[in-house]
């Protein structure tokens, strides 16, 4: 296919050529971050694919599948469907508030006949869809400081206490940070971060203090002081951190990991596989995981550069801003740099719910660079 | 597109912004990223050994194996206490899923009585988690056999073979050796903030009295470790024989005791109740410390039943309880011997006479003696143990403070380092004694030094008290220590013979013994306590102590009317007489007469020591030359026939019923 071909109008969306547009090397990553995590559940469960490597595989599948399709979906489809998204997250969320299901002290869940709905998860998509559409029709001046900032501020606020009120204290935690990326990717002025930051800082202590629920406050405190409850909150910490520290170089091996193939390590599946990994196959299989998400990243992060519009540029970094941000705060608290939050490793930890949301959001990111000349209006209605 | 030029400015703008700023968060993502990757070095390569150490430990247990405890040896090396194989049956709760059935299954191969049943159910709900409870002990070949064969379908049991003490002769050592039982929380409180594990497993089983309780460390030993890998819960997972730590055994402890002395106690004491001290009069050594009645160790070993103990407390004759030890009692007339010491120390001539008619009236009172014995020197006086002669001899003497002096000197009063506890040191009273423990009347008056003459009143003793007596009065030159422990594992212990020289004249002991020869020769044991081992004789002393107040019916005097009231028995010996080797007391309670009850009891007793010992058996199987007839030769008076002369009174003292 020649360049000349492709600027013939409406060859673009050609159903063949836009899957030829799909980023490939994106997909291989998320393939083998995903092939990692099933390797590692197969391991930690004695050697066998029930009960959580096979059902990861045959999710990531589906997922994979359901990413390719909304790859073709027109990035004017996203864009008209940013604030319907939100607004029926945000509808959720309330829902939940109401009636949603109580499971281990937390209410977070929405009952749909057998379907389990997390509202906190279409919020993740729907609040980087509608502050991309919001800062799409905003100009760059009154992006960098104006009262229109209020909007967005309110847009990331609302649905972040609703999380927090859950209480779900890493989804709150990371709805805020990916908000606040970006409105920095749209032009905050300096100034206004530095501010907010410094504002951040300081109301956290009295945050802890006086605003979370006592078994939040043992966490974080526990984390400051690990040493002083091993039987229980400091457990968590300190049996990841003997799991990373007793891989040492290379790892004891895939199978042997004795931390986690004798459940010393809690939660082991889920948000602490990465200390699996860690401790079977050591630094080097640790810094080589590391290296797979960072490729992701840059990837989402070019394909965000190369797009023509605002909202293709906005939406594909806040997806990658989410995705960087689950990376980071689960990596820093399997290694004892982060309380225990409840944020699981990307593709890497069993569970469908957030396998779901990444590939969808990195179905948005696809559909960004398959549709990277599309014009966007300035869209002055909701859709 | 209506103003292109400024659309396109403002866009370029916002899109120069976005790269730059795109390109800020990626940095911060590098840095970020880079953080971990420091992060996991330092977990991972500078701290990895503490952590790889944290994770061994994490990983592998080290199963506790318990070691055998120490035997206990008498001084021939016959065992007193040993262990034996126990094949026994454990369930472990977390691997039972259905407890109730699985009892019931078991229940059909081998007999659970409810009594059991309700045990095992109270120690699965109250024990901790991983502890296996045992469901049956001291399993049969058979049935061991048979359940191991079907362990397959029965979930969480699991056949085990243990050790269990054992004490093969019964009772006969019980007060001694004590017993061991299963650990209580007091054991377990008392062992400090940091217990021995060993008290935290369920096989463990710890001293509870005498010996197994005085050497429990000793006995003990350190246990061993089976390495064994094992999960969060503590479940073993697997086993590694190539870590075992093999267990130390505990340490053999070797009595003095003679374990054919100690049979023959038990044997003559029969129901009787009382107790029987024999000591080697050179060294010391215990040969026989005997409580009667006594108990069987090896019922309290593998656990008692209510029933059973009850039973055991709630008997009049005190089976529990070490008589030998604990008890006190008025030594009645084996005190003479003392008292006649006191004078003659204090230079009372020995042919001092006093005239005794059965009563004598003196402080306004009348003293009685059991017969009208006439008159007596002071010799006679031992040997038909007249009380009325006693009586004036210790006002002679002025007071029980010269008496107390010498009795010190025989180990009266004096509680005795022999290793296990429980000895009470009586009383002997002297002036000083009044005035500490009658603050009301804190005088001593002169008519409460004749009941002391004849060892009633305040004075109490014990069994191995008056053992050590007659074993000073047998020596005749040092005031020998008992001593129990001869060797903790191969380390003998002190004997008791480097000891002080008794500080008294050496003709004046020499009298004293004479006398006591004379008493079995002649006087109030005459008959009843002949060895009949040709040359080698005993000689003795007789006792019979007042154990209440006769007035207002609360006893009789000698083996009449209710047990309870009767008179202590009592006896103390030395043989041979011209060669003393073994010392020996023995106490009959509410016996009646000391010669009646407690001297046929010592001959018995020491007749198996003396037959024992290879010099005395030379001498006695010696045909020639033939020995001196004895005064009274044996058989002139057959025992029990005639009654013999009683030896004590009883002096109707109020208020000091002993």
């Amino acid at each position: 296919m020649t360049a000349s071909a492709l600027t013939r109008p409406g060859e673009r969306e050609r159903l063949v050529v836009k899957f030829g547009q799909i980023d490939w090397t994106l997909i291989v990553l998320l393939c083998l971050i995903a092939a990692a995590g099933g390797m590692m559940l197969y391991s930690i469960a004695g050697g066998a694919w029930e009960p959580w490597a096979a059902k990861h595989l045959i999710r990531f599948g589906l997922c994979l599948l359901l990413m390719l399709a909304l790859a073709v979906v027109d990035l004017r489809i996203w864009f008209a469907l940013a604030y319907p998204i939100y607004g029926l997250a945000f509808l959720l969320l309330m829902a939940v508030e109401v009636v949603g299901h109580r499971s281990l002290g937390a209410t977070r869940w929405l009952q749909f006949g057998p379907l389990g709905v997390q509202p906190s998860e279409i919020m993740k998509i729907g609040l980087v869809l509608a502050l991309a559409r919001f800062y799409h029709g905003l100009p760059a001046p009154r992006a960098k400081w104006s009262w229109n900032l209020l909007i967005p501020a309110a847009m990331i606020g609302a649905p972040v206490l609703l999380v927090a009120k859950e209480p779900d204290l890493g989804t709150a935690i990371l709805l805020a940070a990916t908000g606040g990326a970006v409105m920095m990717l749209a032009g905050l002025s300096v100034r206004a971060i530095v501010a907010g930051l410094a504002a951040v800082a300081a109301a956290i202590p009295p945050f802890v203090m006086f605003v979370l629920k006592p078994y939040q406050r043992d966490r974080i405190l526990t984390f400051l002081h690990p040493e002083t409850d091993p039987s229980k909150s400091g457990y968590h910490i300190l049996q990841a951190k003997i799991a990373l520290g007793s891989g040492g170089v290379l790892g004891k091996g895939f199978g042997l990991g004795s931390q986690s193939q004798l459940n010393f390590l809690p939660e082991k599946q889920t948000d602490f596989i990465f200390a699996t990994l860690a401790e079977e196959f050591g630094l080097v299989g640790c810094v080589a995981m590391l290296a797979l998400y960072a490729a992701v990243i840059i990837i989402a992060l070019r394909i965000a550069n190369v797009s023509h519009s605002h909202f293709g540029r906005l939406s594909a970094a806040g997806i990658t801003a989410t995705f960087a941000l689950y990376v980071m705060i689960n990596g820093a608290m399997v290694m004892g740099l982060a309380p225990v939050v409840g944020v699981p490793m990307p593709l890497l930890s069993y569970g469908g719910t957030v396998m779901l949301t990444v590939m969808v959001g990195f179905g948005l990111v696809q559909s960004v660079r398959v549709h990277r000349y599309s014009e966007v209006g300035r869209g002055a209605g909701l859709i | 597109m209506t103003q292109p030029t400024i659309f396109f400015s403002e866009v370029n703008e916002r899109q120069a912004t976005f790269h730059r700023r795109a390109f800020v968060m990626g940095g911060l993502v590098g840095v970020g990223l880079a953080a971990l990757g420091v992060r996991l070095f330092q977990l991972q390569v500078v701290e990895n050994d503490r952590y790889k150490s944290l994770s061994a430990s994490n990983q592998f247990n080290f199963r506790l194996v318990l070691p055998p405890r120490g035997r206990i040896l008498d001084r021939n090396g016959v065992e007193l206490a040993s262990n034996r194989p126990n094949f026994r049956l454990l369930l472990l709760k977390d691997e039972a899923p259905d407890v109730e059935a699985t009892l019931a299954e078991v229940s059909k191969l081998i007999p659970i009585t409810p009594e059991r049943a309700r045990q095992i159910r109270r120690d699965l709900r109250d024990g901790p988690k991983f502890v296996p409870v045992s469901l049956a002990e001291d399993l049969n070949w058979d049935d061991f056999a048979r359940i191991n064969v079907r362990s397959a379908e029965l979930p969480g049991v699991e056949a085990d073979m243990g050790e269990a003490r054992v004490y093969p002769f019964g009772g006969a050592f019980s007060h001694v050796i004590g017993y061991v039982s299963k650990v209580s929380d007091a054991d377990v409180k008392r062992a400090g903030p940091n217990p021995d594990p060993m008290l935290l497993n369920p096989g463990f089983r710890i001293g509870k009295q005498g010996v197994e309780k005085a050497l429990d460390l000793e006995l003990r030993g350190k246990p061993g470790g089976q390495k064994v890998e094992v999960d969060s819960r503590g479940r073993v997972v697997r086993e590694d024989p190539m870590g075992d730590i093999k267990p130390t055994p505990g340490k053999e402890v070797v009595l003095t005791l003679d374990a054919d002395v100690q049979n023959r106690a038990l044997e003559v004491f029969g129901e009787d109740s009382g107790a029987a001290v024999m000591m080697d009069c050179r060294s010391g050594d215990l040969l026989c410390l005997y409580s009667a009645p006594s108990f069987d160790a090896n019922s309290f070993a593998s656990g008692l039943t209510t029933a059973e103990y009850q039973a055991l407390a709630n008997y009049d004759h005190k089976p529990l309880f070490n008589k030998a030890l604990t008890a006190n009692y008025p030594p009645g007339s084996t005190f003479k011997t003392l008292v006649a010491l006191a004078a003659l120390e204090k230079g009372i001539s020995p042919s001092t006479v006093h005239v005794c008619n059965k009563a004598w009236a003196w402080g306004g009172r009348v003293w009685h003696c059991d017969e009208a014995h006439g008159a007596l020197d002071m010799k006679g006086a031992i040997a038909k143990s007249c009380d009325i002669y006693f009586y004036q001899l210790a006002l002679q003497i002025g007071g029980p403070d010269p008496i107390a002096a010498v009795a010190r000197q025989f180990g009266l009063g004096h509680v005795f380092d022999i290793g296990i506890p429980g000895q009470k040191p009586g009383i002997v009273p002297d002036l000083a004694y009044k005035r500490r423990n009658f603050p009301r009347d804190p005088v001593w008056h002169p008519g409460e030094t004749p009941s002391v003459g004849i060892g009633q009143g305040y004075v109490s003793v014990n069994p191995l008290q008056l053992c050590v007596q007659a074993a000073r009065l047998a020596n005749g030159v040092r005031a020998i220590e008992p001593r129990l422990i001869h060797a903790i594992g191969g380390v003998v212990q002190p004997s008791g013979a480097a000891a002080p020289d008794l500080p008294f004249a050496k003709e004046n002991i020499d009298f004293v013994r004479a006398a006591m020869a004379a008493v079995v020769t002649s006087g109030t044991a005459a008959g009843s306590a002949n060895l009949g081992l040709g040359p080698v004789m005993m000689a003795g002393k007789t006792g019979t102590a007042q154990a209440h107040t006769y007035a207002g019916g609360h006893g009789q005097h000698g083996a009449t009317g209710a047990w309870a009231g009767r008179d202590h028995a009592w006896f103390i010996a030395f043989a041979p007489y011209d060669d003393p080797r073994y010392a020996l007391s023995v106490l009959v309670e509410h016996g009646g007469f000391g010669a009646e009850a407690a001297a046929p009891k010592a001959r018995e007793i020491m007749r198996v020591a003396l037959l024992k010992d290879p010099q005395v058996r030379a001498r006695i199987e010696r045909p020639l030359p033939m020995p001196a007839m004895p005064a009274t030769p044996p058989g002139q008076r057959p025992e029990g026939a005639e009654p013999e002369p009683p030896t004590d009174i009883v002096a109707a003292t109020p208020g000091k019923t002993a």
